[in-house]
């Protein structure tokens, strides 16, 4: 304060300059600006507003909600099974992530491939093709039988596991590309430093190299996180009825009771549920430094 | 002050409520857009097209446009921000009731609709039902080879005769129904669905659970299930099976115990084309359209006379044929849509546990 208190003040020109820079971010910054308040902002008002117009009092949706044992169990369910996804798909992708980093040439473009492709393929036919492969008489079946693995069919579908297996097949890539990012931007000098002061490669990895990528680990963990919040396809048709998630349910209530208060008050507490976790996210890392800016 | 209608506009406008973002509000001018009905896609919507739609579209010089698939949400979307899109929509029949209570439909014209000749239980205040299909027992023919099928719902709770993983719908309704004739209640004192039925039908089911492998919640899901021996034996839509069978896949099904529903009709409120959507409606029960449904063979007639055309071998198969309805229950869906939205809560928690 008292430096810029005894700073002189600025030249004309540059204060123009510097208006004319304001105007021109201004400028660029508006459309996504509109695009956002028309398409994003003003719905999401106009959806808290339904959710507060039950024909029997404006916070009726959410009392019934809170007083619903089924709602609190479906919510506490989807809370624990995109915890649990997270955390496989975050150890999955972060030696995924590094191979990607070491392999070259060919090979890292198979490597990349093989991380991309899924990621292009739709949703819906990947969900498919695990039930196909999981079916009691599918081939990931008849395989563990030829082996001796098991004597009789596993039953891998409509279940925990299924429903495990596709969202994290589903949810992966979302993982590996910010860890990659963020290995990318390591300088391998450091590296090189801490192994010239002595230190063993498992004190470098774990000292330097995994705090410098742990912003990347913590936002590809928060994308997967909230992607999976919200989850709808993969859970409704790889798992069984002790599977509904949050979304499923919001669907009922939309598409079959039609009660859309309701439906719009789950929706605004699984809104504040995400945000809470941004906001929990951002106190760890600058999850805009990895995912959106720089 | 919240306009009630404003707010249904935006949220329509939010995908959230099934409505593709671009869709807005498109103002309902009748001179934009040709008659359109809308049915739920599939074997289904072929056999309406080809059965009612074509035929009247032909004879009358209008043009019908068919859409699918049919999103309660999106009637009742449509009918609020008075931006009709579909003049004719063929919906399950507990929408009669759930789109009655909800205000979204017209009443039925019966000046226009002339149904004097269709069962009481086939024409309703808000909805008339056009095609008839049953929930039956089907069942993979492998497993239960011929002269050892499964003979009802009786058999179905049966797991030590008739073993083998099973499927059920994943609602209340049909497994309702299901249960109750399993635990040997008669076919006529299934309704009224008073508590205590409804009770004894959840424990019944409660009792099966361990042996049921999956609650399939889309009707293609029973047949594909039962052909590559998923499960055993399963509750399945009738027109499903027929097709699965048509196609050679080893999947049978009986009628006896078959639960009849019917697809009815019913119109959105505020359609610029009421008067011709009723002529449709009242197209679709005549003896011509209806006679049309038996070779189709994927959903029978809600005409007796109709079905009375067919030959054995399509009889077989068909709801309304005098041979079936002395072993099936009539689905009451008036009945159904006070159960389903009275015990919904509590199915989802025993779905949970």
């Amino acid at each position: 304060m008292i430096l810029a208190g005894t700073a002189s003040p600025p030249p004309a020109a540059a204060r123009s300059q510097r208006a004319a820079r304001a105007v021109m971010t201004a400028a660029l910054l508006l459309p996504a600006t509109l695009f956002l308040a028309g398409w994003f902002l003003w719905p999401l008002g106009q959806l808290l507003v339904l959710s507060l117009s039950s024909p029997e009092g404006p916070t009726a949706a959410y009392r019934a909600l809170a007083e619903s044992e089924v709602f609190r169990s479906v919510f506490v369910n989807t809370l624990l099974l995109a915890v649990v996804v997270t955390v496989i798909c975050t150890l999955l992708a972060y030696p995924a992530a590094w191979l990607l980093t070491r392999v070259r040439g060919f090979w890292f473009s198979v490597a990349l491939y093989c991380v991309l492709l899924p990621f292009w393929i739709s949703i819906l036919v990947r969900t498919f093709s695990w039930m196909l492969l999981l079916e009691r008489n599918g081939p990931v079946n008849n395989l563990l039988m030829a082996v001796g693995a098991t004597h009789q069919p596993l039953r891998l579908l409509f279940n925990q596991f299924s429903v495990h297996v596709g969202m994290v097949h589903v949810l992966l890539p979302y993982a590996i590309l910010p860890i990659y990012a963020s290995m990318l931007k390591v300088d391998r000098r450091l590296l090189l430093a801490s192994d010239g002061l002595g230190a063993s490669s498992r004190t470098t990895f774990l000292r330097v190299f995994l705090p410098l990528t742990m912003p990347g680990v913590m936002a590809g963990a928060a994308f997967v996180f909230l992607l999976a919040l919200g989850f709808f396809i993969t859970p409704a048709l790889l798992g069984g009825p002790q599977n509904l998630t949050a979304a499923m349910l919001i669907d009922s209530f939309v598409n079959e009771r039609l009660v859309w208060p309701m439906a719009a008050a789950a929706s605004f507490i699984l809104l504040l549920m995400v945000l809470a976790v941004l906001l929990l996210t951002s106190r760890f890392v600058a999850i805009g430094s990895v995912m959106v800016m720089k | 002050m919240i306009h009630r209608r404003n707010v249904l506009k935006s949220a329509a406008a939010l995908g959230i409520l099934g409505v593709a973002p671009g869709g807005l509000v498109r103002s309902a001018g009748a001179q934009n857009r040709p008659f359109t009905f809308c049915s739920w896609g599939g074997s289904l919507s072929e056999t309406e097209k080809k059965a009612f739609m074509d035929p009247f579209s032909e004879a009358n010089a209008v043009e019908i446009l068919n859409v699918s698939p049919i999103s309660y949400a999106k009637v009742k979307a449509m009918v609020e921000a008075k931006a009709v899109e579909w003049d004719l929509v063929d919906v399950g029949g507990q929408f009669i009731y759930q789109g009655r209570d909800a205000g979204v439909l017209e009443p039925i014209d019966y000046s226009i609709v002339k149904a004097d000749h269709l069962e009481p239980y086939w024409k309703t205040e808000y909805g008339v039902y056009t095609s008839t299909g049953a929930s039956v027992l089907a069942f993979n023919t492998q497993a239960f080879p011929e002269g050892k099928e499964p003979q009802g719902w009786a058999d179905f709770w049966n797991v030590k005769d008739f073993p083998g993983a099973r499927s059920l719908y994943g609602r209340l309704y049909y497994n309702y129904e299901a249960a109750l004739r399993a635990a040997g209640v008669a076919a006529n004192e299934i309704y009224p669905a008073t508590d205590e039925k409804v009770k004894m039908a959840m424990a019944k089911i409660a009792e099966l659970k361990p042996n049921i492998t999956v609650w399939w919640t889309s009707g293609a899901q029973a047949p594909q299930l039962l052909s590559t021996g998923e499960v055993t034996m399963a509750l399945a839509w009738s027109g499903r099976i027929n097709d699965a069978m048509r196609e050679g896949s080893p999947v049978s099904m009986t009628f006896r115990d078959a639960i009849a529903w019917g697809n009815a009709f019913v119109v959105p409120k505020g359609t610029p084309y009421r008067e011709l959507a009723m002529q449709v409606i009242g197209y679709a029960i005549t003896q011509e359209a209806q006679e049309r449904l038996v070779p189709i063979g994927t959903y029978g007639p809600v005409l007796g006379t109709a079905a009375a055309t067919a030959s054995p071998e399509q009889a077989k198969f068909m709801v309304t044929h005098p041979d079936n309805t002395k072993v099936e229950v009539i689905f009451n869906d008036e009945e159904v849509a006070k159960y389903w939205s009275k015990w919904e809560e509590e199915w989802q928690k025993f779905m949970l546990s």
